[in-house]
């Protein structure tokens, strides 16, 4: 069972802001003391989940579970979705607007990074359906 | 005389300070209360950054330097100057006219531009090895600011190991001054020390409690604004001529934020000055974020050391002159190269230990204590008014809910939950 749970709203393209939820969760984190190779993956892939979420998905709401042996966050939206949700996890891949490129973003790293990073992960998602990503970790 | 073992090296006199809340404001670390605005007391972690020294306009707050006792034996004294110093006496003062007025006061003076420029020459190297490798922590970290030193040590440990092991310019300098004195017998005494003139509060506790050496070089610390008066009355006037420095525009250079790497050749480095802005940046690489940053440079001081505590001009008339005069000078290094590496090789540039996380900030109460903790004070934190007026005596209301979550406060204190 979970000892705390948490939510944060995530607003899509608001570029001035974004980073802000994961620089929170990484904050939370650190406060409570989890070591802190645990806690720089949490917050790498909650940064890039975080990100998406601008970059491409809708409004959506971040969720992080935490345990005394581990943590969990979800980020779901509700925006495009994706098609292939195997191509979307391939390096390089990316569909990132010419804005999104000008702000460094667009490498197509960021699934494949919060693969590296994290115990499980799951993306739940279909074409007009919105996107759930699910990150898994052990303490 | 200053005491090894105290923690703060900024301290408020008691007697001065009236209560406000202007230093607790100010505070970075949110380590001062005002409980009860009585007086002001550093109760937390104290980076020494000098941020409360600005803001007092009862000039209640001090840093601890050498000043106390450096009147008298300023005999013995050899001096090893900050190039910050050059920036404060405005563009017609070349740094060779302040050479000479320290020389009329002290027993020898140096130059630090030769070792500013080795520092340099032994940071490329050391990126130039450890770039691209697996087990090289990236980004790296300057070590030059004893206060973003000690930020790091004790609100980022997990960064440690990112600071650079290349030895300051200060400590190269101070080491290889005495060495050369006592081999020549330079000043034909033994009871002299070595003393750093710093724009910088925190100077004094990077030499007494030093985290990359088992002892630091320097004897000790004066504060530019306590040399300041004798200098401007011992420069030489308009017929003396004094030799032409040895230095150069990077030297000079390097008290402005972006002067050290500028001072490098090129390459994928930042430069970050400022209190909040460098906590912000340093958050992020805990994040894991800027793995593609081989170096940064970090000054706790907005614009870098010309905007230290200690200096007297203003940090962007002390820019300007710094503009103006390294326009003067060469912007080459007098290094001979195969010595230098000669020297990196040996491992003469390399720092003599690992800096550690202090003890006091590694303790943990447990997970499940911890967040409850958490939740105790977004309970209470919901009650506050959230104006942030600081009449609790806490910083904000975030540090007084903590304060209270802990026990250090009580609800009532809140001036606010009083009236309503
Ligand atoms: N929340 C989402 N909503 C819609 N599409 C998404 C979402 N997250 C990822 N994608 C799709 O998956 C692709 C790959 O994502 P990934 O994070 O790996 O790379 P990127 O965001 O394009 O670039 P980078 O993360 O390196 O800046 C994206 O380009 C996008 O097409
Ligand atoms: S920026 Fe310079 S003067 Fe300011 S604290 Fe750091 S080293 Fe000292
Ligand atoms: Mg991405």
């Amino acid at each position: 069972m979970a000892i705390l749970t948490k939510s944060y709203p995530i607003k899509a393209r608001d570029y001035l802001k974004a980073g802000e939820i994961s620089m929170g969760v990484h904050g939370l984190l650190k406060k409570i003391g989890f070591a802190t190779e645990l806690i720089r993956r949490v917050s790498i892939c909650a940064y890039e989940a975080e990100m998406n979420v601008v970059m491409h998905g809708g409004d959506g709401v971040m969720t992080i579970e935490i345990g005394e042996d581990y943590v969990n966050i979800t980020i779901k939206d509700s925006g495009p979705g994706i098609e292939d949700v195997s191509l979307a996890m391939k390096e390089g891949f990316s569909t990132a607007s010419e804005e999104a490129r000008q702000m460094g973003f667009g490498a197509g790293m960021g699934l494949p990074n919060i693969k590296k990073n994290s115990d499980s992960l799951d993306v739940i998602s279909a074409k007009g359906k919105g996107t759930e990503v699910r990150i898994g970790f052990v303490a | 005389m200053t005491d090894k073992t105290s923690l703060h090296y900024v301290h408020i006199d008691e007697k001065r300070c009236v209560g406000c809340v202007l230093c607790m404001k100010a505070c970075p670390t949110k380590a001062i209360r005002v409980r009860g605005l009585k007086v002001a007391k550093i109760v937390g972690t104290c980076v020494d950054c000098g941020e409360c020294i600005r803001v007092c306009p009862h000039g209640a707050v001090k840093a601890t330097t050498t000043r106390d006792d450096y009147k008298a034996p300023a005999a013995n004294m050899v001096i090893s100057a900050s190039p910050v110093l050059y920036s404060q006496f405005g563009q017609d003062v070349l740094p060779e006219d302040i050479q000479a007025a320290l020389q009329k006061t002290f027993e020898y003076v140096f130059d630090q531009t030769y070792f500013l420029d080795l520092y340099n020459v032994a940071l490329e190297i050391f990126i130039k090895e450890t770039s691209g490798k697996e087990d090289s922590s990236r980004p790296l970290i300057s070590p030059v600011c004893p206060v973003v030193n000690r930020l790091i040590a004790y609100r980022f440990p997990a960064l440690l190991k990112n600071l650079s092991p290349i030895l300051t310019p200060r400590e190269l300098a101070a080491r290889e001054l005495k060495r050369r004195i006592e081999k020549d017998d330079l000043l034909k005494k033994t009871d002299y020390g070595v003393y750093h003139i710093t724009p910088c509060s925190a100077k004094m506790i990077s030499i007494n409690n030093p985290m990359f050496l088992k002892t630091s070089y320097l004897d000790g610390a004066i504060g530019i604004n306590d040399v300041f008066e004798s200098v401007k009355r011992n420069l030489p006037g308009p017929d003396e001529t004094s030799p032409v420095s040895p230095s150069n525009s990077l030297a000079i250079g390097w008290g402005i934020s972006g002067g050290e790497i500028a001072a490098m050749g090129e390459g994928n480095y930042m430069a970050v000055s400022g209190l909040p802005e460098t906590i912000r940046y340093l958050e992020k690489i805990e994040m894991g974020l800027f793995r593609d940053i081989e170096y940064f440079e970090f000054r706790a001081c907005l614009e870098g050391c010309i905007g230290g505590p200690l200096t007297v001009a203003d940090r962007y008339e002390a820019k300007r002159t710094v503009m103006n005069i390294s326009r003067m000078f060469s912007h080459d290094k007098r290094i001979r190269y195969a010595q230098a590496e000669r020297a990196y090789r040996k491992g003469w540039f390399f720092s003599e230990k690992r800096p550690q996380q202090p003890e006091e900030a590694g303790k943990r109460s447990g997970i499940i204590h911890e967040i409850e903790r958490q939740e105790k004070i977004a309970k209470i934190m919901e009650g506050l008014p959230g104006k942030e007026c600081g009449f609790c005596g806490s910083p904000g209301c975030r540090s007084f809910a903590e304060d209270v979550a802990d026990g250090r406060a009580m609800l009532e204190e809140c001036i606010r939950m009083r009236i309503r």
